[in-house]
């Protein structure tokens, strides 16, 4: 694609430095990540009564961060901006600015201090190594280099229309009552505890803990008193570490729309900024997980093309919200509301058995082993009951999945939902779909249905309709994209020419 | 309604024989894991049935699935798209403008080299729509590279 570059760009600019006041960063960052050599050197200096170690000690690390400021440079020149860095091993990264998908200021804690922001630059590439960082240049200085990057890609149609900054969404501070409903209150609560053990184990707290006493107190406790007690003490442990994070995460979290970008701007200690060029903005998915959905909350990312799964962070456009604000945005975001809003074709009867026989063939598995176990080794019979139990549960999920399938095509949008723990409304603009795969086993094709996957440069590489009725796919392929798959169709009005 | 045809084009007869040569290949190195595990493990008297099991199984798996490998295994190229056809008991049909082309791939694995073949991959900018023509034959495969390449070339636009 040929694009014409704007003329800032093309004066070949000089290289550039970072902000010098990184060097108050990177020492203080650097002392932090060497601080237990740091401290072992402290104490081997102490010990030997020399104090040249003292001197090591702390110069090693800001002679580092010294060092990285002197040899890190970057210029935007014709076109590409190009970044320098390393002492030893020289490495010039060039990238054309055209394929710049994304930028991201971060800001932790020390920049916001001193006024600074930490730029990266978002290609596509997948490699940890091309990642263009730019750390740290003042706030004012990265968003206007943010905006030149940006405003390379060329503006599309209604952007004269609309040159003031939109703001579409801010964090209303009620919606902290969805974080106990996401898995990162568990997932954090998992975390503490590792590592609160660990420092435990690592500075003999057990030893010390007088685990004796304490088992003897609760020892004394029946059992029903205890499991609730502990239970709700975990309950408690997951929700304050949920609100938490999902504070820590989203303070001030705001969504506008200027420039022909989306910003989303979140974070309470570490500020992050994210800019998402419009055209790359390939659709959005809306995620309802059972909880979540349970409380009438969801969540909507977006699906922009060259980012790949890692960066799937940056592509969050609303946290855990009230449904009603989560549509409204991605109707918003999408420019229409009929990918939202639609209702979708179900996938028919076979898709639905499909689901209540694979939801409860792993259950009879487990029941009738068990009811081996029972009869022939003699386990106890209550296990039989436990068992059972996961019937019902195998039951309403699978009929919670079947509910959930469905598929659309809507004012240009291939609109795809399942799921049931984890409910995904993918609406994907045709435009973006750069192939299609029909997949299916042989259980599948003898019920006559295939999952159909369009592939697509970002996201998860592509939306699934799953267990659509073969014919179903075929003509929704054929719609969705003409002229591709119907050449190969047995109704094709023009003939395939064979290579 | 309309259905999926199948690709037009085969791959080679020899594919057979390479995916035959693979699978007893991969089965003896079973069978040979298998004999090792009985030595060190002591399970003389089962070691029949497990042995003779496995054999069983990669002789089942070898008189099958070539053959059904081969029955499925198409592929078509037009001056748009590229449609392939895989796998056995799961099957997949993938189709990809030639608009989207991003890379196309040849190459030759020990094993197809020995039988004079080749596997064509073609690329585009999802990581999940790769298309891959194995058991070509090697001169048909280049070939289809320079055709994909020539193709793929006149198409505007950056492919993603």
């Amino acid at each position: 694609m040929s694009r014409t570059d704007t003329p800032e760009l093309d004066q070949g600019q000089q290289w550039q430095r970072l902000d010098p006041r990184m060097l108050l960063v990177h020492p203080v960052r650097e002392l932090i990540r060497f601080l237990p050599a740091v401290i072992g050197v402290f104490l081997a200096g102490t010990a030997s009564g020399n104090e040249v170690w003292h001197l090591v000690g702390v110069g090693v690390p800001i002679a580092l961060g010294l060092l990285r400021y002197v040899t890190t440079s970057f210029r935007i020149t014709a076109g590409r901006i190009e970044l320098r860095r390393g002492l030893l091993e020289r490495h010039v990264l060039s990238t054309p600015v055209d394929r710049v998908r994304t930028v991201d200021l971060t800001a932790s804690p020390i920049h916001r201090a001193l006024g600074l922001a930490t730029v990266r630059i978002g290609t596509g590439a997948s490699n940890e190594e091309e990642q263009l960082d730019l750390d740290s240049l003042p706030l004012a200085r990265a968003r206007e280099l943010r905006l030149e990057l940006l405003r390379v890609a060329p503006p599309t149609s209604a952007e004269p229309s609309e040159p003031a900054e939109r703001v579409v969404v801010v964090l209303d501070p009620a919606w902290v009552r969805f974080a106990p409903f996401t898995s990162s209150g568990l997932v954090l609560a998992a975390g503490t505890l590792g590592v609160a053990s660990q420092a435990m184990n690592t500075f003999g707290g057990w030893e010390r803990l007088d685990t004796g006493g304490l088992v003897d107190g609760v020892a004394g406790l029946p059992w029903w008193t205890l499991a609730p007690t502990a239970f709700l003490g975990l309950v408690v442990l997951v929700t304050v570490l949920a609100v938490g994070g999902y504070v820590v995460a989203n303070w001030g979290f705001a969504l506008s729309h200027s420039d022909g970008a989306w910003h989303l701007r979140r974070g309470l200690l570490t500020t992050r900024e994210t800019s998402l060029d419009d055209e790359r903005l390939a659709g959005v998915s809306v995620c309802e997980p059972l909880a979540l959905r349970v409380a009438g909350g969801a969540r909507v990312s977006a699906i922009v093309t060259g980012l790949d799964r890692k960066q799937q962070g940056s592509g969050l456009l609303v946290p855990p919200a009230p449904r009603p604000v989560v549509l409204r945005v991605a109707r918003d975001v999408l420019g229409t509301s009929g990918p939202v809003d639609a209702p979708l074709v179900g996938h028919g009867p076979r898709a639905h058995r499909r689901r209540f026989t694979r939801a409860l063939a792993p259950v009879g598995a487990v029941l009738a082993a068990t009811v081996l176990l029972v009869l022939v080794a003699g386990a106890p019979a209550w296990l039989l009951l436990v068992a059972a139990a996961g019937i019902p549960v195998a039951l309403g999920l699978a009929a919670d999945r079947a509910r959930g399938l469905g598929h659309a095509l809507v004012d240009d949008h291939l609109v795809a939902r399942s799921g049931s723990l984890n409910r995904h409304r993918h609406a994907l603009a045709t435009d973006d779909v750069i192939g299609w795969t029909f997949r299916s086993t042989w259980f599948q094709r003898r019920a006559g249905l295939t999952s159909l996957s369009a592939t697509t440069a970002g996201g998860r590489q592509a939306v699934t309709a799953l267990d659509v009725p073969e014919p179903a796919a075929v003509g929704l392929a054929a719609a969705a994209v003409p002229g591709l798959v119907d050449q190969f169709t047995t109704q094709a009005s023009v003939p395939a020419r064979l290579a | 309604m309309p259905s999926l045809r199948e690709p037009a084009q085969r791959v080679s007869p020899r594919a057979r024989s390479m995916w035959l040569v693979g699978g007893l290949a991969q089965g003896a190195a079973l069978l040979v894991a298998a004999v090792l595990a009985g030595l060190v493990w002591h399970w003389y008297d089962h070691a029949g049935w497990v042995l003779g099991a496995l054999a069983l199984g990669v002789t089942a798996y070898v008189a099958v699935v070539p053959a059904w490998r081969y029955r499925v295994h198409r592929w078509e190229v037009t001056d748009t798209a590229v449609y392939t056809q895989t796998g056995w008991w799961t099957c997949e049909r993938r189709v990809a403008p030639m608009s989207r082309i991003q890379t196309v791939d040849y190459a030759e694995g020990p094993l197809a080299r020995l039988f004079g073949l080749a596997t064509v991959t073609v690329t585009t900018a999802s990581a999940a729509g790769a298309l891959e023509i194995a058991g070509l034959d090697r001169a048909r495969a280049r070939a289809l590279v320079d055709e994909l390449t020539l193709k793929a070339d006149t198409d505007p636009g950056d492919a993603t």
